[in-house]
């Protein structure tokens, strides 16, 4: 999933600073999972601003909702009336929600309530861990499903390099050498021999590199 | 039940949720026994009367509970399954059914009384309730104190007080009898040496619990009661009136060692200045599950001082402080005088004289020392059938030990009884409830004066003007007692006449009486939790009493917010789920073949597996019990009574492979393929003997363990035979940094082997190597024994552990001896090592499939420490035996018939409810986020196509998940967000 | 016991502290109350195991919210007493009420307040 955080709340409150009326979206997506952006955050965040507004004798007017989902268009759509009479979108969703609230409702102001992070999982409740570097050429197979490209410091594919010591990456004794993961596992699985391999350089070109991506699919296209 | 402590309340608990009619006779005029009186309990510091109320109330309340308070049993006639018990019920000169314990008696009353439950140092009037908790909840007269000046009798509106009443004999027929009377403190004005009675600044234990307890005289100040001041010094004296063979005594009380360092460190957690406590010990005793973790810590981390010592006596320094001087003997003789404030004798248990005599009357087998020990390997039995033992009456014994027992003891009483089975049982019959959906809250709010509780300090004609113009209330009025007869009466037709459908009382707290009102408003067809109270007497009148302005604001406010909360209201209907009536029980050793045999004694269909191909476990190779029974005919004898049982199907060399569902309903397939299904499951999965590293084990073949020695020495083994000098080594991987607990039962074996050893040849040197001696209760008695012919024991600490070496085939032992000091070499034909028990190897893969914990030595980890020992917080499921910790076989017998005696709880009824208010999930909400699932602690919450789904029945109704919940999916009945915000938000509204 | 305790002090009564949600306490404050205090179980003393820890971990995170929005983590508390510590009880009432006396009354109430608004979910 998207694992975001929540902006601190001066940040959030001095984007809207000169509105008297926002609406705030939470989405019961990825957000809600990460504890970062569901309902509950939503309300807690609604809560504050008025709170902070009013100390400041500029009292703040809330509309509260949670969409299913804030990267469909369908699920947005609905939002439409209660948009018409604010002065602004804080959107709790990752940055994907916030574009596709301020695509939509292009005459708002649409700001974000959240940093989004990386995409990972839940180690344990309350430690959210990185684990994909989308580079749109997974590897993983290769590697003991272990990946280099985000867990890796350098991204390498044919490692370790020279700062690997004791089983750790030289820049945090906290992070692990993904390379000494991959062989631990590989020689586990008795397949150290597709270590010898050696990778070719990568094609960056189905990452980022390739500037903006898309992916369509035909085959399910509709119309 | 003849007792109404925690060993009559749980019991009285389990029999009554199993389908039987319960008379509880208490002689006292409250039911709770002493632990009320306690402030912590160890190990784990909970607070005594808030784990005891919760059953206090139920016990109460229960329907097929019948409460004889200031009753004793006098006689007992007839046979099991028919007897005539005879009560003498003393008069309590109030009429319990009248009196609604609002204390105006109390502060009429002119006479003060030293106070019983505060132990003489607080005072009570003469007309009391014996604590704020107490049930019944009503008041007695001290009659000896009584001058009858008629002030209760005018200040009691309720009419309650009559002096008139007089002693009643009461026959009553049962058909088992649980002896569960307690036990009564040693006087230790008898030690005169100690001073107690004497000098002011020497307390009992008891007198010190009293002072600690937030309740108790001093409000849980730690003062000295001779000069109200802060002691720097307290010094805990052990053993005293126990381990002492001059007064008959010679027994060990078993829970002083761990109460003194309970009271030593709540007392530093108390005490605003550095406080010094010291314990001055023979032998630390801490051989209960978590007891010894305690005790480290209270050595190393809190700083508690403790003295192996002899007390010679305590002296006054002679000046105003009246402090003491304690003179005593280290372990090496050296004779030393110390000064303290304060000194504390932890005195022991013995049995009440007017036990004794009824047990004298009734024919009733007691030890030398007054106690009823259980009838070998029965752990609740007497020499008379249908009469049972449990609790400090059978030997001294901690709660949750007497909890254990209680509930065994419950489970051999329904054995006996399973014919009878819910042939004499009541339930409460409602009419059907109303369905007011889709109309608006029509509220009516009914204020209570309590008679002048509430009144003289509230105005409530006030409180009910305000309220009647508050929305949606449609009705308003005042009463003298809401709680009364005619009152509930009243209020039935009021909802009637106004159509009510929401019900607030303003009155006395939710928590004596919010039961009896939903029972009145669902009497008048509406669902119970319509119903709301505002608390206006404990948390406004009684603590404002002074303001009566503000007093009245205050209940004008609550009165508001309650109805505020009342609108929202909605009928929260009970989930019902049938029972199968089966039990699974895992572990085929004496443990889980006693469990099933009593739940098929009871008619249930039980499921007995074991995964070795033969049933018996450990107790295969134990010849002995610690008391000298036989256990090799006992234990055949209970595998062919399993065996041929038609209600128990015994799966042989099978595992548990897979498990669903829930108490009632489980489903659980078995490595040989067979699916079962059942209602409970008892795990019993025992446990192993540590396979020592250390002393030559396994280097040389003359050293054993102490299963080994015993079978060796039942074999006739040479080695044994020959044997002239025997060296037994104690706590061989027990209270060792990887395995900090102790194994409970290897002080009590050596023990008895070194006894075996000198019966078998007299003139053999047997040495007992050990670090504290742990014969707790009549097992104290062999160590006499042992002494008295000539078993040498010598002390050890670990930081000099014993040397065993092998020096050309002779084994060479070296250990320091304790009162010399100086290095003693033996040479030792045989070794005996005291191996520590270990758990089972499957303990962890049961933990994972029954989602139930293991504790850190990995042992099961009960629900309560103290109050459910052998449940899981996982409703259904209960442990026995060792898979829960250390014991002997005495105990795990007990234990596994007090699993059989919980487990009968679920499986004697046809339904089961759930718990009131449970929490419930919107699920189109639901983003299946986990957080409920990881939070629950009683694995109620799973994740089903997609969402979260809360299984109501497992669910306790605490809302943790609901206040978490990232998206708002769940909420709790009756507590909801919304409901909590209209009370905040109906405060600060002007109406 | 009928111990006295300040007399402004209203109660809301819960299951458990652990079911108490951030968004109640804030709206608390909302609604008018100078401060609030959550009393639960003693520290491994929670009759539902574990709900009392939660219900700090929830609280401190409101404080923490209530010094970043300005009105001040001080005005909230969580405190741990038994059911059998009335004497606790008096104190802390009277502890939380000098306490708030100091800060003087919550500075929200001299504002006024914006609407609030919420909306049903999209699904």
């Amino acid at each position: 999933m998207i694992i975001a955080q929540q902006k601190p709340i001066k940040d959030i409150a001095a984007m809207i600073e000169d509105c008297k009326k926002v609406l705030l979206v939470g989405c019961a997506g990825c957000v809600t999972v990460c504890l970062s952006g569901g309902e509950k955050e939503t309300e807690v965040l609604a809560s504050s601003l008025r709170i902070m507004r009013r100390l400041q004798g500029n009292p703040l007017e809330t509309v509260t909702i949670t969409a299913t989902r804030q990267c469909d268009p369908e699920y947005i759509e609905p939002l439409e009336n209660l948009v018409k009479d604010v002065d602004a979108i804080i959107s709790l969703a990752c940055g994907v929600g916030v574009q596709y609230l301020a695509e939509r409702f292009h005459d708002k102001w649409v700001v974000p309530a959240q940093n989004t992070m990386f995409v990972g999982g839940s180690r344990t409740h309350g430690v959210w861990e990185e684990r994909c570097g989308l580079c749109g050429d997974c590897i993983l197979h290769r590697t003991g499903g272990i990946c280099p490209i985000i867990r890796c410091s350098k991204s390498i594919l044919n490692g370790p390099c020279g700062g690997s010591q004791y089983g750790k990456c030289e820049i945090s004794k906290d992070v692990d050498c993904a390379w000494q993961l991959i062989y631990d596992r590989m020689k586990a699985l008795g397949k150290l021999d597709k270590l010898m391999e050696i990778q070719p350089p990568k094609d960056w070109s189905k990452s980022r590199d390739g500037g903006p991506r898309k992916a369509i699919r035909e085959d399910v296209m509709i119309g | 039940m003849v007792g109404g402590g925690i060993a009559g309340i749980q019991a009285s608990l389990d029999l009554a949720e199993s389908g039987y009619l319960v008379y509880l006779v208490e002689s006292s005029p409250a039911i709770g026994g002493t632990m009320p009186m306690l402030d912590k309990t160890f190990p784990t510091n909970d607070c005594s009367m808030c784990i005891l109320s919760p059953k206090l109330v139920e016990c109460g309340r229960h329907l097929n509970i019948k409460t004889y308070t200031c009753a004793d049993v006098v006689d007992i006639q007839g046979e099991a399954g028919n007897f005539t018990v005879t009560i003498r019920q003393r008069p309590r000169y109030v009429h319990v059914d009248k009196c609604k314990g609002c204390g105006e008696c109390a502060e009429a009353c002119p006479i003060d009384v030293p106070s019983e439950f505060d132990q003489g140092i607080g005072e009570h009037k003469a007309i009391y309730k014996p604590y704020a908790q107490a049930f019944p909840n009503a008041y007695v007269i001290n009659k000896e104190h009584c001058i009858e000046c008629g002030a209760c009798e005018e200040a009691c509106q309720a009419g309650a007080i009559d002096h008139s009443m007089e002693e009643e004999i009461i026959e009553l027929n049962v058909g088992a009898v649980v002896l569960c009377p307690g036990f009564q403190k040693f006087d230790p004005s008898q030690l005169t040496y100690y001073g107690y009675g004497k000098f002011p600044n020497v307390l009992t234990s008891l007198e010190f619990e009293r002072i600690l307890s937030a309740s108790g005289p001093f409000q849980g100040h730690l003062v000295r009661p001779y000069d109200n001041k802060e002691p720097r010094r307290i010094a805990w004296i052990q053993c005293v009136g126990s381990r002492n063979c001059r007064i008959d005594h010679g027994y060990c009380s078993s829970v002083c060692c761990m109460y003194a360092i309970k009271e030593a460190v709540i007392a530093k957690e108390h005490s605003k200045e550095p406080l010094e406590t010291t314990i001055f010990y023979m032998d630390m005793r801490t051989y209960g599950k978590g007891f010894e973790k305690y005790y480290n810590r209270a050595k190393d981390e809190l700083g508690v001082r403790f003295i192996r010592s002899r007390v010679y006596d305590i002296t006054e320094v002679g000046d105003e402080s009246k402090n003491l001087r304690i003179r005593y003997a280290e372990e090496d003789g050296t004779i030393r005088e110390e000064e303290f404030d304060l000194v504390v004798l932890s005195v022991g248990l013995e049995p009440s004289p007017e036990i004794a005599e009824l047990c004298q009357k009734v024919g009733l087998e007691v030890n030398k020392y007054g106690f009823a020990e259980p009838a070998p390997l029965t752990g609740v039995g007497t020499n008379k059938p249908g009469i049972f033992i449990a609790g400090a009456f059978s030997a001294p014994k901690d709660i949750p030990e007497t909890v254990m027992q209680a509930s065994a003891a419950a489970g051999a009483s329904a054995s006996l009884l399973a014919e009878a089975r819910n042939t004499l049982v009541k339930e409460k019959e409602f009419p059907p409830e109303k369905d007011f959906s889709g109309e608006p809250p029509r509220i009516g709010v009914f204020v209570c004066h309590c008679g002048v509780n509430i009144g003289s300090v509230v105005n409530v004609p006030e409180v009910v003007e305000m309220a009647r113009n508050l929305p949606n209330v449609v009705y308003a009025g005042e009463y003298l007692y809401a709680c009364s007869q005619d009152s509930q009466a009243s209020m039935k037709q009021i909802i009637e006449e106004y159509g009510l459908n929401r019900v607030v009382v303003a009155s006395c707290s939710p928590r004596t009486h919010k039961p009896l009102f939903q029972e009145t408003v669902r009497e008048a067809g509406l669902n119970r939790a319509l119903f709301e109270m505002a608390n206006i007497r404990d948390q406004c009148s009684w603590v404002h009493m002074h303001e009566p302005d503000r007093a009245t604001e205050k209940a004008k406010d609550l009165v508001k917010m309650v109805v505020a909360k009342a609108a929202l209201l909605e009928p929260v209907s009970q989930i019902v789920a049938g029972v199968t009536k089966a039990a699974l029980v895992i572990g085929g050793g004496v443990t889980g073949m006693t469990s099933a045999l009593s739940l098929a004694d009871l008619g249930y269909r039980v499921h007995l597996v074991e995964k070795e191909q033969q049933l018996g476990g450990v107790a295969r190779r134990i010849r002995q019990g610690l008391k000298g029974e036989e256990v090799q005919p006992f234990l055949n004898d209970l595998v062919n009574k399993v065996l041929s049982h038609s209600n128990i199907e015994v799966h042989l060399g099978a595992e548990v492979q897979t498990t669903a569902g829930y108490v009632g309903n489980f489903v659980t397939t078995l490595t040989n393929g067979k699916e079962l299904q059942h209602g409970v499951t008892i795990i019993a999965t025992g446990g192993e003997e540590y396979k020592p590293a250390e002393y030559l084990y396994g280097e040389s073949e003359r050293v054993f363990t102490q299963l080994e020695l015993e079978e060796a020495l039942d074999k006739g083994d040479p080695r044994i035979e020959n044997g002239k000098t025997f060296v037994l080594i104690q706590c061989v991987g027990s209270r060792e940094p990887e395995r900090p607990y102790c194994s409970r039962v290897c002080c009590g074996k050596s023990v008895k082997l070194a006894l075996k050893l000198k019966e078998k040849n007299p003139s053999a040197s047997v040495f007992v190597l050990y670090r504290d001696i742990r014969t707790y209760g009549f097992l104290e008695d062999y160590y006499q024994e042992a002494r008295r012919k000539g078993v040498i024991f010598i002390r050890y600490t670990p930081e000099n552990k014993p040397r065993v070496e092998n020096e050309n085939g002779a084994l060479k032992v070296t250990v320091t001896d304790h009162v010399l000091g100086v290095p003693v070499v033996i040479s030792a034909d045989v070794i005996g090592l005291a191996a520590a028990i270990v758990p089972s190897s499957s303990n962890r893969k049961l933990s994972q499939l029954f989602k139930v914990p293991l504790n850190e030595d990995g042992f099961f980890l009960e629900a309560h420490m103290k109050l459910r020992p052998v449940d899981f917080t996982s409703e259904g499921i209960f442990m026995a035996g060792l898979a829960h910790g250390p014991k002997n076989l005495e105990e795990n017998i007990a234990q596994a018939k007090a699993a059989a005696g919980r487990a009968s709880t679920v499986l004697g009824k046809d339904h089961l409810e759930s718990h009131g208010m449970v929490a419930v999930v919107q699920q189109d909400k639901c983003a299946a986020c986990l957080t409920c699932v990881r939070l629950c602690p009683y694995n109620a919450p799973r994740i089903r196509n997609y969402a979260a789904e809360i299984e109501p029945l497992l669910c306790q109704g605490c809302g943790t998940c609901a206040g978490e919940c990232p998206n708002k999916a769940i909420t709790l009945q009756g507590y909801k967000d919304h409901m909590q915000m209209s009370m905040s938000k109906a405060l600060f509204e002007e109406v | 016991m009928r111990l006295q305790y300040s007399s402004n002090i209203r109660i809301i009564e819960m299951p458990c502290s652990g079911t108490i949600d951030h968004r109640v306490l804030l709206q608390a404050f909302e609604d008018g109350a100078d401060g609030v205090f959550v009393a639960g179980c003693m520290e491994g003393d929670c009759h539902f195991q574990k709900g009392n820890y939660r219900a700090k971990k929830r609280v401190n995170a409101v404080k923490k919210l209530l010094d970043e929005i300005g009105l001040g983590g001080d005005r909230l508390e969580m405190y741990n007493l038994s059911a059998a510590m009335g004497p606790r009880f008096a104190e802390i009432a009277n502890e939380m009420t000098e306490r708030i006396r100091q800060l003087g009354p919550s500075p929200l109430r001299k504002n006024k307040a914006g609407t609030s608004r919420k909306e049903g979910d999209v699904a």
